[in-house]
């Protein structure tokens, strides 16, 4: 039996010195832990940066760079809140929902929602030939032809990048975010 | 009584102090904070994103979703937050699983069935290295004295585990797997106490060598006092041990991972023992010491040749000594596995492997225990292979393996076994399992004389010997396994997992008594009451497992399960009984200001003690454990438990050697982590 209630004393003693100087110290929360959706917009937003579109994709030099989603409320907000005020060479950042496949033509990074699954490979064909940056968070996304899908692996949100699906949509992706993907499959330009 | 002094603690707190004030000064300079206000989330670049922690539960695991296996995940977020500190703890939380603690040391765990200090039919797997001892069929928990904070996850999976792991794992296989060296970086101090648990003290620290090639280093001591019995005695199982170890892991970009871990641990514990003799006292109960030293180092090297094609070599070598005052056994297991996993024409997955294990294993005799001979050696062989057809993509598969062992106890074993998934929804999985399992008599059940007690019948006659023999003859134990599941999620927040089995055993080793003869020699003259362990028992188990998760709102969380076991077995009297149903529920809720509560609440049904105790009874018991997590900084948490808050004391289970009743006290258990 431990003698005593010293013990007690002591971890209480501690916990106050660290108390004290947790509020001195300017160590920060730093590997804060969010909610996933958030996360996921927070991606998005990076992808504006560092993904390259062809000249086609936009009608002007200031034209907005557009995100569509397809399901999802709670990350529609979410990014809206995160892109507001930002721009990215010199281009706003625009948040459409979206709601027939056709509607993607119009984007430049498209996000198809697991609830919208059944409909994934209808809207993916379509976005196929287009300069769209496909993203997903289902199994089968990069199967049927998605850039960049969403996985989660021990607690992170980790990425599967496909180059050969971005090539085929004209789109180059910076070395920077191919280094932090957990899996590149194909080539890159 | 084994006590720590408090020396050391005075020299933790000031070491752990010393680098909090180090390395806050390190980070003041430091750039690469990320932001502290939430409405600079935007800033946070791509490398920090990766490492975020997200709160979600039912799309993680997704890879189990599919499996066609009944296959259960403790994590190391679970282990965190419920205070655990050994790994039979962990497992209570796994639906189905019979983990009974025995005393302040021992642990009686095992899975559908057959429960008994050393279950035999659970194959127990370290980072893949094996930890099963041969002379006994079993595992010594107690000396299993790992990091808990550097554990990535357990694996169970409940039923046959044959083709990848071989003979020995007919009711499960439990595969502990910790992080890798990359994921354990940075300096870990971790201090914890309590009332009846262990005061540990762990020290980790992991840096990186060169580009890609990462390491730790870890010490850890504990120590333990011991509880009491039901009889309101000591149980004599105080503990104390040390454990140190490093790991290696070189990942670069190349598609070659190669690890290289060792461990070295020795403690030492209080263990209720007996001795027995034909002069009087026939029996002579006391509380013996007995030490457990041991090492081992493991190599492995994984291999990617494409997408789909994977091979991994592992080797790894194990030294164990156990001593009590009865003498001693020694054990050295050398052990070389080839994997070679790859697809062939999109519609098949294969996997081969062989293997070879060589172990001897040298045991002392005394009066109680003999062996013949007392230097054993074991070589096995073995060759598997496994096939993952698909037959509808993303709707249906049909896994066919089998595996083939030559064994030099008794004749080679072949082992096949079927399994069907059918994916009809994203949502939903339903698999079905066909499989045969053996499991090896133990060189106890083959080769061995045990003097179990002694006594005197009638005060003029002779004395009375109770022994037990093994049998060179005996042969493995026949498992054929039948299982049924369902799973299902029918939203993001909830998902059920459903698995039905049924298996028939035949040939098991059970305790066949021998009439009862005049022995001669050890003198002085005396009755001879055995028995023979003969593989003459047969008979059926069956069951249901239930279980389910609820993310009721986004910062609490649910899980529980149920299960149920019918077993009918002959001779009835040669088997234990395991609890019949078992229920827990487990709470996580995050709460502001980085606190988290969480709690868990078990219900075991009545269970018989093991057939040398004579079956003591032992009643059903609920137990409850609350604890409160603080983590207001990336590098400190603190956290403090109420464990068996139910009753003030529950007994599980009754030990094998001396009917002891160790009684589980309500506990409180205080800890402190520090990771920089």
């Amino acid at each position: 039996m431990l003698r005593g209630k010293g013990w007690v004393a002591h971890v209480i003693a501690w916990g106050v010195c660290l108390g004290i100087w947790c509020e001195v110290c300017p160590v920060s929360r730093g590997d804060a832990s969010l909610p996933e959706y958030q996360v996921k917009a927070l991606f998005l937003l990076n992808f504006t940066k560092y993904v390259d579109w062809p000249p086609n994709a936009f009608a002007g030099s200031n034209t907005a760079i557009t995100i569509g989603l397809y399901g999802e409320s709670k990350l529609g907000e979410a990014l809206k809140n995160v892109v507001a005020g930002k721009s990215v060479g010199g281009r706003a950042i625009v948040v459409r929902h979206l709601e027939s496949a056709d509607d993607s033509s119009q984007c430049h990074i498209v996000f198809i929602s697991d609830s919208e699954a059944p409909r994934m490979r209808e809207i993916l064909n379509r976005a196929s030939a287009l300069p769209i940056l496909t993203v997903g968070e289902d199994d089968l996304f990069a199967q049927n032809g998605g850039i960049i899908n969403f996985v989660l692996k021990n607690g992170n949100v980790r990425l599967a990048i496909d180059l050969t699906a971005a090539k085929k949509a004209g789109l180059t992706i910076s070395s920077r975010l191919l280094a932090v993907a957990d899996v590149v499959k194909g080539k890159s330009n | 009584m084994i006590k720590k002094p408090p020396l050391q603690k005075l020299i933790l707190s000031g070491a752990a102090l010393a680098v909090v004030l180090t390395t806050t000064w390190a980070d003041a300079t430091d750039t690469n904070l990320p932001p502290q206000s939430s409405s600079d989330l935007g800033d946070l670049t791509l490398e920090q994103l990766v490492n975020v922690k997200v709160t979600s539960v039912a799309k993680e695991q997704t890879d189990l979703f599919t499996s066609p296996a009944a296959i259960s995940v403790v994590t190391g977020d679970d282990i965190r937050r419920l205070g655990i500190t050994s790994i039979p703890e962990a497992l209570r939380m796994v639906p189905g699983m019979d983990v009974a603690q025995i005393n302040g040391t021992e642990w009686a765990v095992s899975a559908r069935g057959f429960n008994a200090q050393f279950g035999r039919d659970l194959l127990v797997l370290v980072d893949g290295r094996t930890v099963y001892t041969p002379s006994s069929s079993g595992v010594y928990w107690n000396s299993l004295d790992m990091v808990m904070e550097d554990l990535d996850r357990i694996e169970v999976i409940r039923g046959p585990g044959a083709t990848l792991w071989g003979a020995n794992a007919v009711n499960g296989v439990i595969n502990i797997i910790s992080k890798s060296a990359k994921d354990t970086q940075g300096l870990l101090i971790s201090g914890s106490a309590g009332t009846v648990e262990q005061d540990i003290t762990t020290m980790r620290y992991g840096g990186e060598l060169a580009t890609n090639l990462y390491y730790r280093v870890y010490a850890k001591r504990s120590d333990q006092d011991g509880l009491t019995t039901s009889a309101g005695k000591p149980a004599g199982d105080a503990w104390d041990s040390s454990q140190a170890g490093f790991r290696m892991d070189w990942e670069p970009p190349s598609q070659n991972v190669l690890t290289l871990q060792g461990d070295y641990y020795y403690s030492i514990a209080e263990i209720p023992s007996q001795i027995v003799s034909l002069a009087p006292p026939s029996i002579l109960e006391f509380n013996g010491k007995e030490y457990n030293e041991g090492g081992n180092v493991l190599g492995r090297w994984t291999r990617d040749f494409s997408d789909s094609a994977q091979l991994t070599l592992q080797t790894y070598f194990d030294h164990v000594e156990e001593g009590t005052g009865n003498g001693f056994l020694i054990q050295n297991t050398y052990d070389i596995d080839l994997q070679f996993r790859f697809s062939l024409a999109s519609w098949n997955d294969f996997v081969f492997g062989t293997g070879y294990r060589y172990q001897s294993v040298e045991d002392t005799p005394t009066f109680q225990l003999t062996w013949t001979p007392e230097t054993q050696y074991l070589g096995l062989y073995n060759i598997f292979g496994q096939d993952d057809i698909t037959v509808v993509p993303d709707r249906l598969h049909f896994v066919l393996g089998t595996k083939f062992e030559d064994n030099s106890l008794i004749q080679w074993k072949i082992e096949p076994n079927g399994r069907l998934l059918w994916t009809p929804t994203k949502s939903q999985t339903i698999w079905a399992a066909v499989s045969r399992a053996t499991r090896t008599p133990s060189l106890f059940e083959l080769n061995s004389r045990l003097n179990a007690a002694a006594f005197q019948p009638a005060p003029s006659g002779p004395p009375a010997l109770v022994s037990i023999f093994g049998d060179p003859n005996n042969t493995a134990e026949d498992a054929l396994d039948y299982e049924l599941g369902y799973r299902v999620a029918p939203t993001r927040n909830l998902s059920f997992d459903i698995t039905g089995f049924y298996d028939v055993y035949d040939h098991l080793l059970i305790a066949v008594p021998n009439p009862t003869v005049i022995e001669t020699s050890p003198s002085p003259e005396h009755l001879l009451i055995s028995s023979t362990y003969k593989n003459a028992g047969s008979g059926d188990t069956y069951g249901v497992e239930l279980s389910g998760q609820w993310r009721v709102v986004e910062n609490w969380r649910l899980a529980a399960s149920y299960s149920w076991l019918g077993t009918q077995l002959t001779p009835v009297s040669a088997y234990a009984q395991s609890p019949q149903q078992q229920f827990q529920v487990r709470s996580y809720l995050d709460l502001p200001w980085h606190l988290e509560l969480n709690g868990a609440i078990y219900v075991v049904g009545r269970s018989t003690g093991p057939v040398s105790t004579g079956y003591d009874e032992i009643p059903s018991y609920a137990r409850a454990d609350l604890g409160l997590v603080w983590d207001p900084r990336k590098w400190f948490e603190v956290g403090i438990w109420g464990e068996n808050l139910l009753q003030s004391a529950h007994v599980e289970f009754s030990s094998q050697e001396t009917h002891t009743l160790a009684e589980i006290p309500r506990s409180v258990l205080a800890k402190i982590t520090l990771r920089f």
